[in-house]
């Protein structure tokens, strides 16, 4: 306790048993609001990433899913028809090293049989947040 | 007179140059497909419009595979193509189509043979369309070409992928990503003037442009592929603008229904189908659109191999380069039979046929191999080709170069040809047709001294696409 608190308490020290306890309780109110929004801030942090997620998924879904898969295994429908390897996002060496850079690179200029994409630099942060959270955890 | 024609070439191959020129993209000028996906031409054809494995999926795919992370195009997917074709035959003469207004019908020159413009992409979100709009340069018509509007997804079934989707289209098989069904068959070009066997079936053509069918489709495990589609005619109703610009000839009865079922299996660079499709039509006879109507039910078998080559491993480890899906030596080999049962319920009361009911049976089958250098990619085609049926004296009358003598539909032949293509969107075709009996004879099948050898052709065409 800091010594303003102390001497606050002090001064209502001399008003009524009843006005001090009230004084208290409104300390102690105050100091549990902020405690309990400093413990949600991970949650609303989490919120917002969901979003991102939300909007990484379907970007997935729409721009990597036919051929990497829906379970990222590198095995979507249109992976069959190709001569070289779609890559399998559910392998733990994919995840070694700088991977974020990685497929940053590769969505921005392509690689083997897949184009380079026109995609905004949240776009892929997007993409790269649902990769990560949604078959990483697989490995 | 002949200045004029002069100019009206030379105008015509001037803006033939302009639209070359056209900076529609960054990289390169190539058409609405490569543009939306940034894909290389050849990752979806061997030499277009022939697909290779992956084609086929972008197309089951609904047309909307692309690069940018909104869903829709802007700009909207357009893509154009010019064909300009010079024909040798008897009975040809040396006019230029369009501008010999005399007899368009029999020029051997053909500037243009066809002119069309493409919306060939995504619509919005799952909803892609390859449509055409052709004008063409020897019946001078505007006319809505092939057209197919499909909405796409896929999930996973039973552990495995499952594509799955909705087609509108307006030609039977013009959904098909198989190059073994009529509307992409082989030859992708053919003359516009020469004449050919007067005998087909209905899946074959007949209905082309003049019927709107909706269809569904899935394709599992990319093995099983599975779609049916019902068709009616396109003269009225919804389905009214899937014909526009194309006289209705053949007149369906309520709805004529399709089906289709293929099996794929890949082996390595190998890829190899075999399939069934067919269809059922209650037509009306020419000319009527109500009373008594001929039933055509068709059954076909088709098989389809591909060998995509191979890729050269450093090619594959490259970083920030793209790739086409495919090797040097590229071979495709189709073949397809299709019989026909013709009850001519309504025509045989009529006294159109002599038959109360007839057969046809055609067969094609032809081989490809394409090689990619680096002066372009270079190949060929050769086929035969075969259509029997019953001898129907009234069906197949007698009259010049089109009739037979015998009445008999029988005619065979073979097909040659060599493909050139310097750049992604140029290609020169030369093709020669040999035919040993048309029209049911190899000489005097006509009854008025033409031999079956006299309808043997010679056609160049040059094929743009922008």
């Amino acid at each position: 306790m800091g010594p303003h608190f102390t001497e606050a308490v002090e001064a209502k020290a001399a008003e009524t048993p009843g006005q001090k306890e009230e004084y208290l309780m409104k300390r102690i109110l105050g100091c549990a609001v902020v405690i309990m929004f400093l413990g949600a801030a991970p949650l609303l942090a989490q919120s917002f990433e969901g979003n991102e997620y939300d909007k990484g998924e379907t970007l997935y879904k729409n721009k990597c899913q036919f051929c990497h898969g829906i379970r990222g295994d590198g095995k979507g429908p249109a992976a069959e028809p190709l001569l070289g390897h779609s890559v399998d996002f559910t392998n733990s060496k994919f995840w070694q090293n700088d991977v974020e850079k990685k497929i940053e690179y590769t969505i921005k200029k392509g690689r083997e049989m897949m184009p380079a994409f026109d995609l905004e630099p949240d776009e892929i942060k997007a993409i790269i947040s649902y990769m990560s959270h949604t078959f990483k955890k697989a490995t | 007179m002949i200045g004029e024609k002069l100019r009206k070439v030379f105008f015509l191959l001037i803006v033939l140059v302009l639209l070359q020129l056209l900076p529609l993209n960054t990289a390169q000028a190539v058409p609405s497909f490569a543009r939306q996906t940034g894909m290389s031409c050849n990752e979806c054809h061997t030499i277009f419009p022939e697909l290779t494995p992956f084609g086929q999926i972008f197309k089951l795919g609904g047309y909307v595979m692309s690069k940018t992370g909104k869903p829709y195009e802007f700009p909207p997917p357009l893509a154009g193509m010019v064909q300009a074709s010079y024909t040798d035959a008897k009975g040809l003469i040396s006019g230029v189509a369009p501008f010999d207004s005399a007899n368009r019908a029999t020029d051997k020159i053909n500037l243009p043979q066809q002119v069309s413009l493409f919306y060939g992409g995504r619509i919005y979100d799952k909803v892609g369309a390859f449509v055409q709009g052709t004008y063409d340069g020897v019946s001078n018509k505007i006319f809505l070409d092939i057209t197919d509007i499909r909405y796409s997804n896929n999930t996973i079934a039973w552990g495995k992928n499952l594509i799955y989707g909705l087609t509108l289209n307006n030609s039977p098989t013009a959904q098909d990503v198989w190059h073994t069904t009529p509307v992409w068959g082989v030859p992708f070009a053919s003359s516009a003037v020469a004449s050919t066997p007067a005998a087909g079936t209905i899946i074959d053509g007949a209905l082309d442009q003049q019927v709107g069918g909706i269809g569904a489709y899935v394709f599992w495990n990319n093995l099983i592929y599975l779609e049916g589609t019902v068709y009616r005619t396109a003269g009225n109703g919804i389905t009214k603008p899937l014909g526009a610009g194309t006289p209705t000839e053949q007149v369906v009865d309520g709805a004529a229904p399709y089906w289709r079922l293929a099996l794929e299996q890949r082996w390595e660079n190998h890829f190899f189908t075999i399939g069934t499709y067919g269809m059922q039509a209650d037509i009306f006879p020419s000319g009527n659109k109500s009373g008594p109507v001929d039933r055509f039910t068709d059954i076909a078998f088709d098989a389809q191999y591909q060998y995509m080559g191979t890729i050269e491993a450093e090619h594959m480890q490259m970083e920030g380069e793209h790739k086409a899906g495919a090797g040097k030596h590229i071979i495709t080999a189709h073949a397809t039979w299709i019989h026909e049962k013709q009850d001519w319920k309504a025509s045989f009361a009529l006294g159109n046929t002599a038959n109360s009911s007839d057969f046809l049976n055609t067969f094609r089958m032809n081989l490809n191999y394409y090689y990619r250098s680096h002066l372009g990619d270079i190949g060929g085609s050769t086929g035969y080709f075969s259509t029997t049926g019953k001898t129907d004296q009234l069906l197949y009358s007698s009259i010049p170069v089109d009739g037979s003598r015998t009445g008999s539909p029988n005619s065979n032949g073979f097909i040659l040809e060599a493909d050139y293509r310097p750049l992604e969107k140029y290609k020169f075709s030369l093709q020669y047709i040999i035919y040993n009996k048309f029209n049911g004879a190899s000489s005097n099948y006509d009854g008025f001294g033409r031999d079956a050898f006299d309808n043997n052709t010679l056609y160049a065409v040059i094929w743009l696409m922008f």
